[in-house]
């Protein structure tokens, strides 16, 4: 027994002594300090998290320039390491780099003895290494107050070491945003049982860089704010790296604002009209053209076309933020394309007199309307001038509702409308592996169109995640998915980002209606928008 | 034992200080071959070899450079007949010069979108300082821009103006929405034109100017300044203190 007793304690104090030597790892995997999140955002931005002054003295005139234009990541990099830019090699300098305790050599020759804090101190408002040498003349001399100064070494010294949210050794947590009650409840249920399904195979099939991905549910409310206000408090609960296939309908500006503030990655939201104004949100990425690209997209196939090029076209529609954006889209267009820009017509949406607009149009000589509106009042439009004898080309970019089949047998082949995705873009490929899942996950028969987006979503968050490679983070999901050229989800148009662009298949189809067969027939193929 | 070691000291601190001095005339001695200089005169018998990049370096044998690696070239020798003048291996004259009649008329965008003619519009005519930035570009850009707009602020007035551009090296990143950005995040003049345009054409255009590079990140921090009607053309160093700058652009726009 004794002797058994021996072996056991060396045995259990080796345990003991490994948890010992354990726990610093598992600090370093523990949250940010205040004093080190203050100092991240001087590292990362050059700002000051009290407002007091940061600013930036660079070279042998001391030019004096704010912080923000010369915060620290801007050379050394999120990760501390140092980016190579015009000739200049900026330092590692991570702690455990810094402070060896031997000193350092650098290639130019310069030696000193590892940094203090104090070392540091020096470094950053007077340009000195440890061992008084000069760095580089491109290393400003900073001036700021004590406290921000004291945050920004406790930051440097976890510099590096840090991850986004979200992420961990063994785990990366992604969420998307779904409505749970209410008429869209059926859809949004549909959309999360994709999403995990999607995840769950990723995870089976070993994870992306033996990471599991967790896939975590926000629930959208029934106004913008609401639905932003679930969001925010949601990511302040919990750790999330990126979401990705939310549905943003209606809440569009509300939460990509959000995103852009916190830094969260967007990967594929479902919404019809993507925010795409200067400046660019560089969070978010769209997976179609909404109703300002299909608009344009029409355009370019109207001046594509010998016999629709010479149309007066007119712009019928009421006006509302959307609308105007799409018209001056459409007046943009036309421009592009060398044909006149067309004239506004604009109605109240409710009290739209359909008898009226058709007389003035008539009256002016147009032959061409773009129809900025819903379904029922283009469908009165069409009908008033029948009566009239008058049928004028019609385009639609909205999501084509099976309504226009009723429109007046005349409007045969003479609406246009467009489609940001068409069933030709399904490859038997991309279909078959969404079937096999379905099949093998019971995904619900119902609202197949929002699983093929959240699905497609998926797939562009997975194949991002794996080419942003094993050392992850948000700034390289960013990167890794601007570098994405027609890559095939086999579900959607080819889908290509880029550092201006943020929406993957920019162009649209364009299908008419035949109203004899009562059926819609394409009338063009995939129209890249100029 | 006590003065036998302190004497010892005494002696080292005196080699020291001689190694010290040594080093100070070597570096001194380093300093006079970069200086352009005629080389001295080799004997006429013994073949000199240089590299083609570092003209410091010479041997008396062929071999590598010890810099950079390249093959050491042949000097011709001024005592033999039939290879012209005595000429130093290869100097910054041998690099491409830059001439006003080498720079492009391509089409471009200013940071309002507005089309130019790169030549006839900004450059004809004028005095120009031009230097060489990304909007997406961290670290060297940001002092470059300032020290430009040091320069825009700083510099006497004269007619016509002297006119400061910045070119993009990554123009299909840089669209104009992107470079009016940039300028006002520098709060750039009037008098200071931000250019952008299509790849090809900007690439000629970097070529031209000397600055063209296959990595956007490769791009070096220079600042080419040139007096178009004297054909007049020098290069400065991005960062270098705005002052000098001013003195730099000042005697190209005064030279005849």
């Amino acid at each position: 027994m004794k002797s058994l007793e021996k072996y056991v304690w060396p045995t259990a104090l080796v345990f003991l002594m490994a948890l010992g030597v354990a726990s610093p790892a598992a600090l370093a995997q523990t949250s940010l300090t205040p004093s080190e999140i203050r100092g991240k955002q001087i590292y990362v931005q050059g700002t000051s998290p009290s407002a007091k002054e940061i600013l930036a003295y660079v070279g042998e005139s001391s030019l004096e320039i704010p912080g923000a234009s010369m915060a620290c990541a801007n050379c050394h990099g999120l990760d501390g390491l140092g980016k190579s830019e015009g000739g200049i090699n900026p330092s590692d300098i991570r702690s455990e780099f810094l402070t060896k305790p031997y000193g350092l050599t650098h290639p130019d020759g310069r030696k000193h003895p590892p940094y203090t804090e104090r070392g540091l101190e020096l470094a950053i408002t007077r340009g000195t290494d440890p061992a008084g040498n000069r760095l580089l003349n491109v290393m400003p001399r900073y001036a700021m107050s004590r406290d921000d100064l004291t945050d920004l070494i406790a930051y440097l010294g976890r510099l590096g070491k840090d991850a986004d949210p979200g992420i961990s050794e063994s785990n990366i947590v992604i969420a998307t945003a779904v409505p749970s009650s209410g008429p869209l409840a059926e859809m949004g249920q549909a959309i999360r049982a994709v999403t995990t399904a999607f995840f769950d195979n990723v995870n089976k099939q070993g994870g992306v860089f033996n990471r599991h991905v967790e896939v975590k549910f926000v629930e959208t409310a029934e106004t913008a704010a609401g639905t932003r206000a679930n969001v925010e408090r949601f990511l302040a609960d919990a750790n999330v790296f990126a979401i990705c296939g939310a549905v943003i309908a209606g809440s569009e500006k509300e939460l990509v604002s959000l995103m852009a503030q916190k830094e969260v990655p967007l990967i594929a939201p479902l919404t019809i009209f993507p925010q795409t104004g200067f400046p660019l949100n560089r969070q978010v990425f769209y997976l179609l053209s909404g109703m300002e690209g299909q608009a344009r997209a029409l355009i370019d196939f109207a001046a594509g076309k010998p016999e629709l090029k010479t149309l007066a076209l007119a712009i019928v529609y009421s006006p509302g933020e959307v609308n105007a954006t799409v018209a001056e889209a459409v007046k943009e267009q036309c421009k592009k394309n060398r044909l006149s820009v067309p004239p506004t017509y604009s109605y109240k949406t409710g009290s739209f007199d359909a008898a009226e607009a058709v007389k003035q149009l008539k009256q002016t000589g147009r032959d061409g309307v773009f129809f900025l509106g819903n379904t029922g009042e283009a469908l009165s439009f069409m009908r008033e001038a029948e009566k009239l004898g008058w049928f004028p080309s019609i385009f639609l970019p909205s999501p084509g509702s099976a309504e226009v089949l009723s429109a007046p047998a005349g409007f045969s082949g003479k609406i246009f409308l467009s489609l940001p995705t068409s069933p030709a873009d399904q490859t038997t490929e991309g279909i078959g592996e969404f079937r096999a899942l379905a099949e093998k996950y019971k995904l619900p028969t119902k609202h197949v169109a929002a699983q093929l987006s959240a699905y497609s979503a998926a797939k562009i968050l997975a194949e991002a995640l794996k080419r942003a490679g094993k050392d992850l983070s948000r700034e390289k999901l960013i990167q890794a998915l601007e570098g994405f050229y027609e890559y095939q989800t086999g579900l959607t148009p080819a889908i290509t980002y880029g550092p201006n662009r943020r929406i993957g298949a920019i162009g649209a189809y364009v299908i008419t209606v035949d109203l004899k067969r009562q059926q819609f027939l394409p009338a063009s193929g995939w129209i890249n928008i100029k | 034992m006590l003065n036998g070691k302190s004497s010892m000291r005494i002696r080292i601190f005196a080699v020291m200080v001689v190694l010290c001095l040594a080093c100070a005339v070597g570096t001194a001695g380093k300093k006079s071959l970069i200086s352009p200089q005629t080389p001295k005169k080799q004997s006429a018998k013994k073949k000199r070899y240089a590299c083609p990049m570092h003209p410091e370096v010479t041997s008396n044998r062929p071999g590598k450079c010890p810099k950079c690696g390249m093959t050491l070239r042949l000097v011709p020798d001024a005592s033999e007949p039939g290879t012209g003048a005595n000429l130093p291996p290869v100097t910054a004259a041998d690099l491409p010069s830059m001439s006003s009649s080498k720079i492009p008329d391509v089409r471009v965008y200013d940071q309002n979108g507005r089309q130019l003619n790169f030549y006839s519009d900004l450059v004809k005519g004028r005095t120009v300082a031009i230097n060489f930035i990304f909007t997406t570009c961290t670290g060297v850009c940001p002092p470059m821009t300032a020290t430009f707009r040091r320069v825009q602020q700083n510099l006497p007035e004269r007619t016509p103006p002297i006119q400061l551009i910045s070119i993009s090296v990554d123009p299909a990143t840089d669209t104009p929405e992107r470079m009016h950005e940039f300028a006002s995040k520098f709060n750039a003049g009037p008098g200071w034109t931000f250019v952008t345009g299509d790849k090809n054409e900007i690439d000629l255009l970097l070529k031209a100017l000397g600055a063209g590079v296959s990595n956007k990140n490769d791009h070096t921090p220079m600042i080419l300044i040139g007096n178009e009607m004297a054909d007049y053309w020098t290069r400065a160093y991005g960062l270098s203190a705005p002052t000098a700058l001013i003195q730099v652009i000042t005697a190209a726009a005064d030279h005849k």
